[in-house]
């Protein structure tokens, strides 16, 4: 990497955590940061063009979403890895971009596994060997807390939009939130908008009845957290009046996971190992779910994803054992909205035809 | 506990028969497998070379959206039902950091024992994973010690299988690295051992180059230390440890051969990065690659059509 005081540092678009890296970026590394458009089907044809073709459907969004940030202007990437093929994109997307012709700094993390937590710690400061120890620490502290603030938020408005009297009041309180910590500066700015955030999400009038149906979604760390890629399945859901769960997002499966071995001790009837890096959560959610009497799962992923194709035959006999109807969503590159729509609304009939029978 | 389901103590392995399915893993391990059960006294039982039989039953058995190979495997696991009292399933995560296996390799074991919850076999497994510190020899002696038998035992089988395998591996690469010496016609043929081997789907491919009288040469097999250092320089961050042979062994050798033809199955999700990393910057492509994906789909016709060209441009290359 290349020595540079100015630095305008973008990161790949995923969910609604731009944020955080963003409060990261300013606050601790004191340097530019450069936020992408939002994603857009022109970010995934970019991707599609230049990514190769059987890959799954992240690699495409994230390169797309990568050549997006350089055209905005940004001379730095951070990639981040993970342990499917999520480990590799860094370095092929790299790879295809350098092809392309742009020129930027690059900060792979996966060149960084080393065994060593703190080895990622010292690559991030490479992006700014002058920064102070202690503002870096207090930004990854905020950041942290903004992003658990951020995963909370999204929990509680897909829980309960579908139920206000007054549509659209759920939506403009997240939106502030959101805005909120797009301007966040400094720590308590950030609990100025949760807090107010949290505050008007409980003074706006929902109607729930009884039994209001319950839908737990779970699948493929990418896809089920980034609403673009999924094509706003939990809105759809949520707009056709269901409660739309989720624990899969980053501070559940990174900040606060229970452990493997806590969390496989729970599906031990169905699992003797870890299957894959989400694998374990999602079986034992599914069961979760079904055991607090959910009406229905919702399994995403996208196509081709390995360890997610590797579940459904657990998935699938979870249904069996608990009588809970099971919806599987595929997203691959060509997915336009219309058939989506069509099979969560049957699948939104029957769930609800099984309620007035069982009730 | 290596056992999923456990048996019924010491005196099983007497009639313990563990049945061994030809796919996936069973080319790459077949001599360890085989040695260390037989120094055991326990018996083994191969499944038969796939056949159309073994892919419909595995695909039937399989998600819908799993590779080819993994269907294949499944096929395999349902002809040895009924001849074995268990069914070897190894969980192999890694071997160390960049040293991964594909995640279905780590899945296997579950997969297998919820898909075949209806059959009587067990599933015996063991589970090679770093980060528990469980290297292969550890984790096939603590398999060998949960069916009853000595540490001891278990250890000296380990030590007759592992030294077997190894030899094995030697004797592969150094009769394979012989033909890069060869006049004539050469090409690498790259892809997964469990692809190359198969009888169904590696095999014709194979037969048809060789009737055209091309010297035909495995990257799989090759001094493995040599290739993972190889891949290591070719692309930095590639994890997968059987991806890693083969790109080392391209990078060792692409110049001595007149073409590459990089072999995979629908859908591999290793091979779909790595393949376009290798033509996107590597070296390799100074000398002509050919992509192929075998699906289930696959006629013979559109694949020998696409093989003879490519021969026929190498041919013409090579007269010049």
């Amino acid at each position: 990497m290349g020595e540079k005081k100015n630095r305008k540092i973008a990161f790949p678009m995923v969910a609604r955590y731009n944020e955080v890296v963003r409060y990261f970026v300013e606050q601790g590394l004191k340097q530019t940061y450069i936020m992408q458009p939002p994603m857009t089907r022109h970010t995934l044809n970019l991707g599609v063009k230049y990514a190769p073709d059987m890959v799954c459907t992240p690699f495409k969004t994230i390169l797309g979403s990568m050549i997006e940030a350089l055209e905005a202007g940004a001379d730095t990437l951070i990639m981040v890895f993970g342990y499917c093929r999520l480990g590799y994109y860094g370095e092929l997307a790299e790879t295809i971009l350098r092809d392309l012709g742009y020129e930027f700094d690059y900060l792979n993390l996966a060149e960084y596994t080393t065994g060593k937590s703190k080895d990622y710690l010292k690559a991030l400061r490479k992006l700014n060997p002058d920064a102070k120890a202690v503002p870096l620490g207090k930004a990854g502290i905020d950041g942290l807390k903004m992003l658990e603030r951020i995963d909370t938020i999204e929990s509680l408005y897909y829980q309960n939009c579908g139920f206000e009297i007054t549509k659209g009041q759920y939506r403009k309180a997240f939106d502030r939130f959101m805005d909120d910590m797009s301007k966040a500066q400094k720590g308590s700015d950030i609990d100025e908008g949760y807090d107010r955030c949290r505050e008007t999400f409980d003074s706006i009038p929902v109607d729930k009845g009884p039994f209001p149906l319950k839908v737990g979604v779970l699948g493929e760390y990418f896809t089920v957290m980034d609403e673009f890629s999924n094509i706003d399945l939990e809105q759809t859901l949520a707009d056709l009046g269901v409660e739309v769960h989720r624990w899969m997002n980053v501070s559940n499966r990174n900040l606060h996971y229970p452990g493997e071995k806590n969390l496989n001790a729970r599906i031990r009837e169905y699992c003797t190992y870890e299957m894959g890096p989400t694998s374990t959560a999602n079986i034992w959610y599914a069961k979760d779910c079904a055991e607090r009497g959910y009406d229905g799962l919702i399994h995403v992923k996208s196509a081709g994803c390995t360890p997610e194709i590797d579940i459904i035959p657990v998935l699938q006999r979870i249904g069996e054992d608990y009588k809970i109807p099971i919806l599987y969503l595929t997203y691959d590159s060509q997915d336009g909205s219309a058939g989506f729509q069509t099979r969560i609304e049957a699948f939104y009939d029957m769930i609800e035809m099984r309620k007035k029978v069982i009730h | 506990m290596n056992m999923i389901k456990m048996p019924g103590r010491e005196n099983t392995t007497d009639e313990m028969v563990v049945g061994l399915p030809r796919a996936l893993l069973y080319f790459r391990y077949r001599v360890l497998w085989e040695t260390f059960f037989r120094e055991l006294g326990v018996k083994t039982t191969v499944s038969p070379e796939t056949n159309l039989e073994i892919m419909r039953k595995g695909a039937e058995r399989s998600a819908s959206e799993m590779c080819m190979a993994m269907k294949i495997y499944m096929g395999h696991v349902d002809a040895l039902r009924g001849k074995c009292t268990h069914v070897l399933v190894p969980r192999i995560l890694d071997f160390g950091i960049r040293r991964v296996m594909c995640t279905n390799f780590e899945a296997l074991p579950d997969l297998v024992s919820n898909i075949f919850r209806d059959s009587s076999f067990k599933v015996l497994s063991y589970d090679v994973d770093s980060g528990k510190r469980k290297d292969e020899k550890r984790a096939m002696i603590e398999m060998a010690t949960g069916l009853g038998f000595s540490g001891k035992n278990s250890a000296h089988a380990y030590k007759v299988a592992s030294r077997a395998q190894e030899e094995a591996n030697a004797a592969a690469a150094r009769r394979t690295e012989a033909l890069y010496h060869k006049d004539g016609l050469k090409l690498i043929l790259a892809g997964h051992s469990y692809v190359l081997d198969d009888e169904y789907i590696g095999k014709p491919v194979f037969q048809k180059l060789e009737k055209m009288g091309v010297t035909v040469i495995r990257a799989d097999q090759v001094d493995r230390k040599q290739a993972l250092r190889e891949s290591e320089k070719a692309s930095p961050t590639l994890k997968w440890e059987l991806s890693r042979e083969i790109v080392g062994s391209l990078v060792m050798h692409y110049p001595q051969v007149d073409g590459i033809i990089l072999l995979a199955v629908y859908p591999c999700a290793l091979d779909s990065m790595v393949n376009d990393m290798l033509i996107h910057k590597n070296s390799i492509t100074k000398v002509p690659v050919l992509q192929m994906t075998l699906d289930d789909q696959t006629g013979s016709a559109g694949l020998d059509t696409r093989l003879e060209s490519f021969v026929d441009i190498l041919e013409m290359r090579k007269g010049e």
